[in-house]
């Protein structure tokens, strides 16, 4: 079994080895340079142009606090200056607006003009010295003025402003980073998650293959080639992205060769997993059957679900031109109720169901066993694309660890092959057959006798235009042309005539 | 099921595999690769982080949706881009 798994994960793991290192490796490095990035430009957002001086205005702050304290009880801040400036800078306009406001108090003149040489006085020109308090400043006040001694005061303020900073600071920061900590935390359960659905996705696969296409399985029973590639040690398995594997088989009779296609779940995908918790998805094999030539008689036939049944016979171009929904005939063993037949005629379709397949499969008591993982079954000779006759088997995976259940579903497919490779169709319903086949080519031939008329309408009727518009264009010259050759023939006439004779 | 007697490989019969060459425009549409790009264009212009970090999302997620035919190490540093 160990060997047999080292065959099936080579091939897989040699596909791509490289690149989903090189994958990780680049989500990280991006995720992490993204992450610097905006760590960098967080940190320089508190610095501003043109007021460098953040730091050495904090002691000037406290020292000044020390003197303005009385003035603060008095006339209210002028508030425009400070909605005005951005909020990291509390500090040193308040600073610069309680000097500004007592303007009349003269002790308090010299503190505010040492404050000034730290301000620019001219950044604040043409501001009204009495404005309306701010409702911030106002309950600073009260908070200040209800505290009693200037001591006392000044370490309220001083620690409700440095708190109020700080306070301001730190929301900030953690809101401006809940975009950016919320999408990394995302991008990283991706990470996580693609390759715990990968790892997933390839043991569903891998389970499906050890109990059908390996040694002594059904299909090493039944087909000389296994697997994609030339010898008989070739990969099992094709993996087409992280959700899609293909198992190719050839070498029998009546067909070319079998193709299954799985296509599970976007388990490795995180929002496709999301989407389809909501919306309901389900593990799916496909068989494609490619028969021979010789091997199948004109037959159409369709088996699914009522409700698919009827899509599929709207949407199938071979259904909706030669079959119709077959209801079940009285007298003889039909299929369960939940299943619908769409066929090209009843013959055919009670010669396909037959007793076997009822028992095992598809009759009441065993679909309710065995039935539910399948979805629908196609068999049609004139299928549109590159090979005509194809049996077309669709089937719902069950989980790894019942493969097991799909046993007689898998068993269904070389059945068939064999019993639509024998049948041959009764005279009766040949000639039906044959009759509608005719009508449909006839029709083809039609259309595309009437879509090549057309082309060589257009055609000529574009060159058509082209030759007027050339001539319109040399209409001009060819008018001058003729009036000169006009103008020429009658000076001709006007001449006398010369009779000349000839001599000798 | 029922078996056959005579065993119905036939070696003489057998046809490689050949995969299925689909061309560029057939190929199924990539519809998250389509709106990380209208995303990551919305984000750049109105300079709303949320757009553009919708729009790395979006861009990881069509990339692990990538077919193995696809598959070009240059394409995934330009995609990243």
């Amino acid at each position: 079994m160990a060997k047999s798994r080292s065959l099936f994960i080579s091939p897989l793991s040699l596909l791509r080895p490289t690149g989903d290192a090189f994958l990780y490796i680049f989500a990280l490095l991006f995720i992490f340079s993204l992450l610097l990035h905006h760590l960098s430009a967080a940190a320089a957002h508190p610095h501003f142009e043109g007021f460098d001086a953040d730091d050495d205005d904090l002691p000037l702050e406290d020292s000044n606090h020390e003197q303005v304290v009385p003035p603060l009880r008095s006339p209210p801040p002028p508030i425009s200056l400070s909605t005005s400036t951005p909020e990291s800078h509390h500090g040193p306009p308040e600073s610069q607006i309680q000097p500004d406001r007592n303007p009349s108090s003269n002790p308090v003149k010299s503190p505010s003009t040492a404050s000034f040489e730290y301000w620019d006085e001219d950044e604040f020109e043409g501001i009204p010295q009495d404005l309306v308090p701010p409702p911030e400043s106002e309950v600073k006040q009260e908070s200040s003025e209800s505290s009693t001694g200037g001591d006392s005061d000044l370490g309220h303020l001083g620690n409700t402003e440095d708190s109020n900073k700080s306070d301001v600071r730190f929301p900030k920061k953690l809101s401006y980073y809940t975009v950016e900590i919320l999408c990394v935390s995302f991008l990283i359960m991706f990470t996580v998650n693609y390759f715990t659905g990968k790892r997933e996705n390839e043991n569903l696969a891998l389970a499906w293959a050890s109990k059908f296409a390996a040694k002594d399985s059904i299909f090493e029973k039944n087909f000389s080639l296994l697997g994609v590639g030339e010898t008989d040690d070739s990969p099992l398995l094709l993996q087409e992205g992280q959700n899609v594997f293909k198992f190719y088989a050839s070498g029998r009779r009546f067909c070319s060769g079998l193709l299954a296609t799985m296509e599970l779940k976007s388990r490795h995908d995180l929002i496709s997993k999301l989407y389809n918790m909501v919306v309901p998805c389900k593990d799916e094999i496909t068989f494609e059957v490619y028969m021979n030539d010789d091997a199948m008689d004109q037959v159409i036939f369709a088996l699914a679900r009522k409700k698919l049944a009827k899509t599929m016979q709207k949407e199938m171009k071979d259904l909706q031109r030669f079959a119709g929904l077959v209801a079940p005939p009285s007298g003889r063993k039909w299929v369960t109720e939940e299943l619908q037949v769409v066929s090209e005629s009843k013959e055919v379709a009670g010669d396909l169901i037959n007793d076997v397949v009822l028992d095992q499969v598809f009759g009441e008591k065993a679909f309710e066993k065995f039935g539910k993982l399948f979805i629908s079954m196609h068999f049609s000779d004139q299928q549109s694309g590159s090979s005509k006759k194809i049996l077309v088997f669709k089937f719902a995976l069950p989980d790894a660890n019942h493969m097991v259940d799909m046993t007689r579903l898998v068993a269904l497919v070389p059945y068939y092959i064999d019993l639509v490779g024998r049948y041959k169709l009764s005279l009766h319903a040949r000639t039906k057959t044959e009759a509608a086949r005719a009508k449909v080519a006839q029709e083809i031939y039609k259309e595309i006798q009437n879509a090549r008329q057309e082309a060589l309408q257009k055609k000529k009727a574009d060159q058509r235009k082209k030759l007027e518009e050339a001539e319109a264009k040399l209409s001009a010259e060819a008018l001058r042309k003729k009036e000169a050759k006009e103008h020429f023939r009658q000076m001709k006439k006007a001449m006398p005539k010369i009779k000349m004779s000839r001599s000798g | 099921m029922s078996s056959q007697s005579n065993d119905p490989r036939q070696p003489s019969a057998v046809r490689p595999y050949k995969p299925q060459l689909v061309a560029p425009q057939d190929l199924p549409v990539d519809y998250s690769g389509f709106i990380a790009v209208i995303f990551g264009v919305l984000g750049a212009m109105f300079r709303y982080k949320v757009c553009s970090w919708l729009a790395i999302i979006f861009c990881a997620q069509s990339l692990a949706n990538m077919r193995n035919f696809e598959n070009d190490l240059k394409q995934i540093s330009m995609a990243m881009m």
